[in-house]
């Protein structure tokens, strides 16, 4: 589940990068039909659609490597086409996998990085370097790193310009649940310490669910919904229930009578899931003790995004 | 941001590649190889008669002929020249035909500006932007807030110097190399240059007298230009084709056809309009006799300037419009 909704009664941030109406073709085919939307300092926010749904073609356009051929892209305001200077300032990216030159050892690469970046980009080496815990093997060549060291390498290089927005192109990419945790936890670490956005695309709904604050669902190049993760999971998920009881049959049969429709005992003895609306769960666990089961817990269960996603894309396959 | 800082960048770049290396390798195994080659072949053909008498009837010959007034005065000219070089080396008591240190140096210059300076030029342009792509590192090379000509600009600027500093080194090891075969003195000796085709026959007419060294400084420019030319061209290729592999071979075939043309087919005059054709230009400085009717020096870098520079234009219109997709 997500523990990172947006803070009850925080202002409202400042939109960092704006996508209006990107559109891109090849040839005959859209890559990536009227694509909009926002995001805010200090969010992280997910891009989420299945492999060639236009993420990476959004992404090339968002950072000035590849031309929209209708729309705008803003970076603070600033239109990208007309001001690419001045708005890749506050931008820093790793565009779907995290290539440096290999033959060059860590600190080169940075160095190389930083000359390209306004004064002060070169002071942060070596304290991006600690942060992204490569500060060992800085000086060995980025041929002897494993993806995992790549891929923060590639973070520190991206945060060298301390950019405002942080473009992260399926940063889960290739790594092992260690190091994925390690990705998810730099990134909650920068949105809400440093206040960077950050605009991560990710083909993985269990990535998205557990680091963003908001999503867009992209398929076949359009945005299918876009809003808080929360609310697009309780689309699907209010009135999914997990208890804990016994003995579980007979819970089973009172929920089944209750007009539940789909009560199933599952995962051992013990565990009955129900769909029951939630205006009706009072009068359900009445019913429980009053025919003598003993109940030790209720949740209330979240819809992964992957049942968000089939509900949004119609069943399309993920 | 410093202009200054993104060429520093490209030349840290071509220093860690292997490339680098082995080019320098290249230069010198091939120099080594010429010197050990051509002193071999030499102590047989020396040596059998004194070539002080030889000078001397050579010396004899030309007088005669300027006494009897019925050489043309171009060619007085240019018997006045051959009179004072001759002197000059018999005076020094140094056989003017044999070769020394700075004359292997420069005839190193014509030879090498055929095929192994362009070839050079060409291993280090190649890649200058294709690797980018293949490494994956153009995406964030661009994604920089550093404008894309900038950035095209930088490697340009790089890969000059990287062809300017082959060409030295090629010079300054076929001066070592041939020092060592054949004395490291006489760069002072009087060369005659500025021989120039008319036709089937070599008018000596704008011939000069200039010292070895001047003559040395000029022709490894113009194979310096010439290397330039054919860098800008491979750089082209390297942006157009994203592939090390490919423009390299558009470049060697170009390259190869280059010397393969003017033979085959001799009388095609518009070749001289190829950049490949020009590239001897040391040669058509030097007098030898231009595989093409009507090629000159002057044309020849004029035409070499004019390739360049379109494909620069053509490389910075494709690199600063074209999406990265790759």
């Amino acid at each position: 589940m997500s523990a990172h909704a947006i803070l009850p009664g925080a202002a409202v941030a400042e939109v960092v990068l704006s996508a209006e109406h990107l559109t891109k073709r090849f040839g005959q085919r859209e890559a990536v039909s009227d694509v909009s939307f926002d995001v805010r300092a200090g969010e992280v926010f997910g891009f989420l659609g299945p492999n060639g749904a236009g993420k990476t073609t959004t992404i090339r356009m968002l950072v000035g490597l590849a031309r929209p051929d209708r729309g705008t892209v803003r970076i603070r305001g600033l239109d990208l086409a007309r001001d690419f200077r001045r708005a890749m300032v506050h931008v820093g990216c790793i565009v779907e996998s995290p290539d440096l030159y290999k033959y060059l050892t860590g600190r080169e690469n940075l160095v190389h990085f930083a000359r390209m970046l306004p004064d002060g980009a070169m002071a942060r080496i070596e304290k991006l370097s600690a942060l992204v815990a490569l500060s060992e093997r800085l000086d060995d060549k980025v041929a002897t790193y494993s993806l995992g060291m790549r891929q923060r390498l590639g973070i520190a290089q991206a945060l060298l310009g301390s950019p405002d927005i942080l473009i992260l192109d399926e940063p889960a990419n290739g790594l092992d649940p260690a190091g994925i945790r390690e990705i998810r936890q730099l990134v909650r670490v920068l949105a809400d310490e440093r206040g960077i956005a950050v605009f991560v695309s990710s083909h993985l709904l269990s990535e998205v669910e557990q680091t963003c604050d908001r999503v867009a669902i992209i398929h076949r190049g359009r945005t299918l919904a876009t809003g808080p993760v929360r609310e697009l999971v309780d689309r699907v998920a209010s009135d999914r229930l997990r208890l804990d009881v016994r003995p579980a049959r007979r819970a089973a049969d009172v929920l089944t009578a209750f007009g539940a429709a789909e009560t199933e005992a599952a995962g051992g003895e013990g565990t009955v899931r129900a769909r029951i609306p939630k205006e009706r769960v009072p009068d359900a666990l009445r019913a429980l003790a009053a025919a003598g089961v003993d109940v030790f817990a209720v949740e209330r269960e979240l819809a992964s995004l992957e049942e968000v996603f089939l509900e949004v894309t119609g069943g399309q396959t993920v | 941001m410093k202009f200054s800082g993104l060429v520093e960048n490209e030349i840290l770049k071509f220093s860690r590649q292997r490339r680098f290396r082995v080019v320098v390798l290249i230069l010198v195994a091939l120099i080594g190889l010429i010197v050990f080659a051509q002193a071999r072949g030499r102590e047989r053909v020396l040596g059998k008669k004194d070539w002080h008498v030889e000078t001397q009837e050579r010396m004899a010959r030309i007088q005669n002929g300027l006494r009897d007034g019925r050489m043309p005065p171009s060619m007085q000219r240019w018997a006045r020249f051959e009179l004072d070089r001759l002197r000059y080396h018999l005076d020094r008591d140094i056989n003017p035909d044999a070769v020394s240190g700075p004359l292997f140096a420069r005839g190193f210059a014509n030879a090498a500006s055929y095929l192994l300076l362009p070839l050079l030029a060409i291993v280090f342009a190649s890649d200058v932007v294709s690797a980018e792509f293949a490494q994956g590192t153009i995406k964030l090379l661009l994604t920089r807030p550093v404008g894309r000509a900038r950035v095209l600009a930088s490697k340009l600027a790089a890969l000059a110097l990287a062809i300017t500093l082959t060409v030295l080194f090629g010079g300054l090891v076929a001066y070592l190399f041939g020092g060592i075969a054949y004395g490291y003195g006489g760069w002072a000796a009087p060369v005659l240059s500025g021989f120039r085709a008319s036709g089937e026959r070599l008018d000596p007419a704008a011939v000069r007298s200039i010292a070895l060294w001047q003559d040395t400084i000029l022709a490894y420019g113009l194979a310096w230009f010439a290397s330039l030319c054919v860098g800008a061209i491979a750089l082209l290729t390297s942006v157009l084709l994203r592939s090390t592999a490919s423009a390299m071979g558009t470049m060697l075939a170009a390259l190869i056809a280059g010397t393969i043309l003017p033979r085959l087919a001799p009388s095609w005059e518009a070749q001289k309009f190829l950049f490949v054709t020009n590239l001897p230009l040391p040669d058509y400085y030097s007098g030898s006799p231009p595989p093409i009717a009507g090629l000159t020096v002057g044309l020849g870098a004029a035409v070499l300037a004019a390739w360049a520079l379109a494909a620069i234009v053509a490389a910075f219109v494709v690199f600063v419009r074209r999406d990265v997709l790759a």
